[in-house]
């Protein structure tokens, strides 16, 4: 079976709103990072031409899982996943919507600082701004499961078996690291929340599907839940000087 | 007005092409009202057998297992381009 993958390109006009364009002016930013989504990433052309004439910068990457270059997933959470080695001052997030924007808030939380993320609508022709107190509530109980996982003797590993996704061979990496737990691997096709309660042996969860469930989802696990990449590196994660340490208690 | 370009087009270039027969067509939760308008495209144009798949599709990770069995020459999925997955986990 043959697969064909069609990118939905918006079919309005891709610029920079008023209520952007005024605040680059007065925050007086001169280098930001520009990401958009993939309906909107290939008609930039007059982001790129107003950001010109503002003397503003935009530099970009091509982020980990994606095909071109200044396309944002929302998988690409991770810092490191991003792949953008330049200096900016800020985020230029274009496109609608919340889930791809959060991304670039959870790809800070390692980081020392945070920069603000200024997403611009093309749609709604409207501004947000994000940062990191749109996720405090999501990291405080993520922290609570970083803990948990740290004592817990029975851990619960979640796999699914979307090609995408699938990741069980990563997730044995887990006993070789932790030899004091006891893994067990639970695998489905989407994850079926409402099954969670039933397997009450879990102390915690580890999540291998897509990243965000370990985050945007966790209010679903009762008894938490944290991504396979944290789960490899708790003590790390727990330890550094990060945003994620000074502003979530 | 569709705010996002289906390209049925070529979709419909692709089913001839392919001689494809039984398409199955995933799309993402805001273009789901749009499936009766590109099903009888489809259908009209090339006389493929359109299913349409009733789930998720958050992303190029999240491809519809099984559709080999039902005898899917072709799957159309919306919203997402090519997903570069990383073996070595997330």
């Amino acid at each position: 079976m043959e697969t064909l993958f069609l990118e939905a390109t918006y079919s309005g006009t891709v610029e920079l709103c008023p209520e952007t364009i005024s605040y680059l002016t007065k925050k007086g930013y001169t280098k930001i990072g520009l990401y958009a989504s993939v309906q909107f990433v290939g008609k930039l052309e007059t982001v790129e031409s107003q950001l010109n004439e503002l003397g503003v910068t935009s530099v970009t990457s091509r982020p980990d899982r994606t095909h071109v270059k200044g396309q944002l997933l929302g998988c690409d959470n991770y810092h490191n996943s991003l792949n953008l080695d330049k200096d900016i001052q800020v985020y230029l997030y274009v496109g609608d919507g919340r889930f791809h924007p959060l991304a670039l808030v959870y790809a800070q939380k390692d980081s020392n600082e945070m920069k603000e993320i200024i997403c611009n609508d093309p749609i709604n022709k409207r501004m947000v701004l994000m940062g990191i107190e749109d996720i405090c509530t999501i990291l405080k109980k993520y922290r609570g499961s970083l803990v948990k996982f740290f004592t817990a003797k029975m851990v619960g590993v979640l796999i699914t078996i979307k090609p995408g996704q699938e990741q069980f061979k990563p997730a044995l990496l887990l006993e070789k690291k932790y030899l004091d737990k006891r893994f067990y691997y639970f695998i489905d096709n989407v994850i079926s929340f409402d099954q969670l309660e039933n397997f009450n042996f879990i102390d915690v969860w580890v999540n291998t599907a897509c990243p965000r469930v370990g985050f945007d989802d966790q209010e679903k696990f009762v008894r938490g839940v944290i991504n396979l990449n944290d789960a490899l590196s708790v003590e790390e994660i727990l330890g550094k000087e990060s945003v994620f340490n000074k502003k979530i208690q | 007005m569709m705010l996002y370009d289906a390209e049925v087009q070529k979709v419909l270039d692709k089913i001839k092409e392919s001689n494809a027969k039984t398409v199955c067509i995933q799309l993402p939760d805001g273009m789901k009202p749009y499936a009766k308008e590109i099903e009888e495209k489809i259908r009209e144009e090339t006389g493929a057998r359109v299913l349409i798949w009733l789930g998720s599709n958050f992303g190029a990770c999240d491809i519809p297992l099984g559709l080999n069995k039902m005898g899917v020459d072709l799957l159309v999925s919306w919203g997402h381009n090519i997903f570069h997955k990383k073996m070595e986990g997330w």
